[in-house]
């Protein structure tokens, strides 16, 4: 053994957890296999400095960064990706840098224990589930009646189901048990039916009357966050949901670098076990939070994007990543959920919803049906802001849509206090004339970071008090002491660390601007090369749906403001959420609404937006505020001047 | 049969700039120049009016440039280190306007104080009665000190200033709109960032018809079709309704083509390449009329032979 395989105690505080790793590993790596989620938007590569931890005691190997401030390297802050160990370590990770309150944000429609009756309604689709169950009385055979058990059962649904005998099929395991099971209950049973393509399958038959005790899983496989929702399939009640972050993200943040790691370190199957897991655990949750069994979970629809697809089902995902970016299959026929280890009735299946592309997934096909979009007459945009911001548009006779690499600025990733819309996170802002913030953070808490809706907010009122200018830039001349310079960048402070819930001030840097007008400049171009590429004007768009996880509440009009929403009456907008998991719970509720997701998928067309000279010119335009172009922005613009004028009658 | 004259009307027309002011308006100038007004193609009369024709300005530096060549430099040798007789020679070479580049006040360039740069302002204007373009140094800071000494000293005198950039534009866009100066608002060939700043100084209250902008140019070799294709993009905009394009263009031809090689080589470093004494005279002209092409509206120079090629050729297509 040669001496580099020393092995070293970590402790991590405040989890007041052990491991024991080989000296070379670094402070991230003996987290990863603590189990310990530390923030790390990068993967490992150095670059984001958002795994800051404290080293109460002992010693690394760590070169100096300029990731972190001088007050930082005062107080034993490391970068911990870059930290290599060299000693026993008490590592103590700090709270911006801790994922904590578990709770992540669930969509405000997600009120329990409402039936989607109405909803499903709304948006003309039956309630008729994909898996459901169906209670027979079975006339027992006589001399005279002699047809065998099988067919006598198939004939029972036909009478009952209106379904023709030949679409029908049954597996062995059913036919073994079938003739004691029919008998058990004095020939009443429960069916459960499954759609398979354009077969219906037997899934299960029992004894008595077990019609109610059906239930079915959404589930939103988000990059960043996944969510499930508990449904009743007979009633369509909502009966509870649950969300977990994807534990892959100690892979990397974006689905680009968790494919390379999986490459890399020939990993698919570890991470396909992690999504897995995540599952899994909602699922359990669930379960016991509600107390039914797990036998009685028959069917999981489930919604994300390719890349998310590929890491569930152990599907390569290499190629997504390459030119010319192509899917292992954007159609995956359901198949047992046991096969993927997900624990639910073990002939329960699992629906995946359709992609289009590599870079347009189930997710915005899902949100697409929800919204009907393939039912409006007019051209109707649907723009999903999640990691990439994707948008569609189109009406019941075509639909275009694009992927823009928008990058993850609104979900607070890369922005120094950003975070996601959860507990702690300011999701309202405003800003007065006198420089006065004033805000309202998730849970009326004390604020820990700014999450997508708090930032769009501070970005447009930071443009109103005149503290930015239209370039984003800070106007060193104001007279206010938040804005100041720390560690070679200016910066305004939001909040004083008297009020936060961290251990600093809040603040949003020169940098965090910059990095918001390009996400919301990508938006818009990718945006208006879709309008402009069907021959339209923004005023041929009837209505625009902005969906996303930006917290319970989103300002249009500031959305408008700094430029990421085209220049409409705000009563054409309409905030929609998480459409994601609203169109996979339609799906799981309703045959006629898993039918709408796969014809929209279908009548998609894919523009590809990397390369284009076009795309790349628009979004050089649109990284103003709100808009290079004033002419888009009428509205903005008078807005602006006014305040423009206000502003220099009171210097 | 007679065919029908087809006019291609431009929906646009490019903002007028006066600079200068005549004693009547509160300056000293003998004379002023207008620039800017065309809504047409350049040179395209039949379409449209092509506007006042290009104006040029030639440079007078505070500080000897270092590194002008034999043939440019003889023709100024006695003067370099008198802006004002400088400007007078300038005066009868035919220039328009005069730019007095403020080179010295850069820090690694003599770093010279407000006083002498107002007081070598304030002799030209003495010197010739021609409209002054004052250009600072590029150096934000120095610019932001400087500038507004300078603006001061030439009140009245409807200058044009230069130039506001994206990230240093407050003070010039202030004291040019104080003193009533015209203001160069300066892009790094780049339409986006050229209309941006357009829209942040008139977010500042200024006038958009006091703007002439400046792409920054490249020379014949040096980029000229990346730089004429920008001039050419704007100009059109502005033709096609554009308000945030339509204001006059400045290039910078002198300066640009006389730091190209093919202008600096000599006899023996460069045989092959025709003779050293007209090379950079045939490289500013060249430079010069390619641009005027694009719709540009001043144009500085260096070269006396440069100039009188450049104004016959002028004369010759208006």
């Amino acid at each position: 053994m040669s001496e580099n395989s020393n092995t070293y105690k970590i402790h991590f505080l405040p989890n007041d957890q052990n491991v024991e790793v080989n000296e070379g590993s670094t402070v991230l790596d003996a987290a990863h296999s603590a189990n310990i989620y530390i923030n790390s938007i990068c993967g490992g590569d150095g670059v984001c400095g958002k795994c800051k931890v404290i080293i109460s005691d002992g010693t690394v190997d760590a070169p100096a960064s300029k990731l972190l401030s001088k007050e930082e390297v005062d107080k034993n802050y490391i970068i911990a990706c870059e930290a290599g160990i060299t000693s026993d370590l008490q590592v103590l990770i700090p709270h911006e840098t801790r994922l904590e309150g578990k709770k992540i944000l669930l969509d405000q429609n997600e009120q329990h224990t409402m039936t989607w009756k109405a909803i499903l309604g709304q948006a003309g689709f039956e309630h008729d589930a994909l898996v459901k169950k169906i209670c027979l009385k079975l006339e027992p055979p006589t001399m005279d009646d002699n047809v065998a058990d099988h067919e006598r059962l198939y004939q029972a649904i036909m009478m009952k189901q209106g379904i023709e005998l030949n679409v029908m099929q049954t597996g062995y395991s059913i036919l073994r048990k079938l003739p004691f099971v029919l008998r058990e209950n004095d020939w009443t049973v429960t069916v459960t039916l499954g759609h398979r393509g354009r077969v219906l399958e037997i899934i299960d038959v029992q004894p008595g009357d077990t019609s109610s005790n059906n239930y079915g899983v959404a589930i939103d496989v988000g990059t960043t966050t996944v969510v499930a929702c508990l449904l009743e399939l007979e009633t369509s009640k909502v009966v509870d949901s649950e969300a977990v972050y994807n534990a892959q993200m100690k892979y990397g943040e974006d689905y680009i670098q968790r494919i390379m790691y999986a490459m890399q370190n020939d990993t698919l199957d570890e991470m396909q076990r992690s999504i897995v897991a995540d599952i899994n655990k909602l699922i359990s949750t669930l379960v016991e939070r509600n107390s039914i069994k797990l036998d009685d979970i028959t069917s999981i629809v489930c919604a994300g994007n390719t890349a998310m697809h590929h890491f569930l089902l152990g599907l390569d995902p290499e190629r997504i990543r390459k030119e010319p970016y192509i899917p292992t299959a954007n159609f995956i026929p359901p198949i047992r959920a046991i096969q993927l280890g997900i624990d639910i009735n073990s002939r329960g299946l699992l629906y995946t919803l359709p992609s289009v592309a590599a870079y347009v997934g189930a997710d915005i096909t899902s949100g697409a049906a929800a919204i009907r979009l393939d039912k409006e007459e007019k051209p109707t945009l649907l723009i999903d802001i999640g990691t990439n911001g994707e948008v569609v548009l189109g009406n019941k006779e075509w639909m275009v849509c694009c992927s823009a690499s928008a990058g993850p600025a609104f979900e607070g990733s890369g922005i120094k206090h950003g975070m996601r819309a959860a507990k702690g996170a300011i999701e309202i802002m405003h800003i007065t004339k006198e420089f006065e913030v004033s805000y309202s953070a998730i849970g009326d808490v004390a604020p820990r970071g700014i999450c997508g809706s708090g930032l769009l907010d501070c970005i447009a009122e930071m443009l109103r008090s005149g503290i930015i200018d239209r370039s984003g830039k800070f106007q060193k001349g104001i007279k206010s002491d938040k804005l100041r310079e720390r560690d070679d960048e200016h910066e305004f402070v939001l909040v004083s660390k008297e009020e936060t819930g961290i251990d600093s001030d809040i603040v949003i840097t020169q940098a965090d601007i910059a990095n918001l007008i390009r996400s919301k400049g990508a938006i818009y171009a990718a945006v208006s090369m879709l309008i402009e590429s069907m021959g339209l004007g923004i005023n041929d768009v009837h209505c625009v749906y902005l969906a996303g996880g930006f917290g319970n509440y989103l300002n249009v009009r500031n959305a408008i403001t700094i430029g990421m929403l085209p220049d409409m009456p705000a009563s054409r907008i309409k905030f929609v959420g998480n459409t994601s998991l609203t169109g996979a719970k339609m799906a799981l509720l309703s045959e006629d609404a898993f039918e709408a997701v796969q014809n929209i998928a279908s009548m998609m067309t894919y523009f590809d937006l990397m390369g284009n000279q076009k795309y790349m010119d628009e979004y050089m335009s649109a990284n103003f505020l709100p808009h290079t172009n004033l002419d888009e922005f009428p509205s903005v613009q008078e807005e602006l001047s006014s305040l423009n004028q206000q502003l220099s009658g009171t210097n | 049969m007679e065919i029908a004259n087809i006019v291609d009307k431009c929906a646009g027309t490019v903002s007028e700039v006066t600079i200068g002011a005549t004693k009547d308006e509160g300056g000293t100038r003998g004379k002023v120049v207008t620039v800017g007004g065309a809504n047409s193609i350049p040179f395209m009369d039949f379409d449209g009016s092509p506007g006042h024709k290009p104006a040029i300005a030639m440079d007078v530096y505070d500080v000897a440039p270092e590194e002008w060549p034999e043939p440019l430099l003889k023709h100024y040798a006695d003067v370099v280190n008198s802006p004002a007789d400088w400007a007078k020679k300038c005066a009868e070479y035919g220039a328009d306007l005069i730019c007095l580049k403020l080179d010295g006040i850069h820090p690694d360039k003599g770093n010279r104080s407000a006083d002498e740069t107002v007081s070598t302002v304030k002799s030209i204007l003495e010197a010739v009665d021609l409209p002054l373009i004052i250009w600072g140094c590029e150096n934000d800071e120095r610019d932001n000190e400087i500038m507004p000494k300078v603006s001061e000293a030439a009140k009245g005198e409807r200058c044009l200033l230069g130039g506001a950039t994206q990230e240093n534009y407050k003070t010039i866009t202030a004291v040019s709109l104080a003193d009533g100066h015209n203001l160069i608002t300066q892009a790094p060939v780049d339409i986006n960032i050229g209309k941006q700043i357009n829209i942040l100084v008139t977010d500042l209250g200024f006038p958009t018809d006091r703007i002439v902008m400046f792409q920054t140019t490249g020379a014949l070799g040096y980029g000229i079709e990346y730089c004429y294709s920008i001039h050419e993009r704007g100009r059109i905009a502005a033709l096609s309704g554009d308000q945030q394009m339509a204001t006059p263009v400045i290039c910078d031809v002198g300066h640009e083509a006389w730091r190209a090689k093919e202008a600096k080589a000599s006899d023996e470093e460069a045989p092959q390449w025709g003779s050293f004494a007209d090379r950079g005279i045939m490289w500013e002209a060249i430079t010069a009329t390619t641009l005027i092409q694009s719709g540009v509206d001043i144009i500085r120079m260096n070269h006396p032979e440069s100039v009188s090629i450049v104004k016959k050729h002028i004369e010759n297509l208006t």
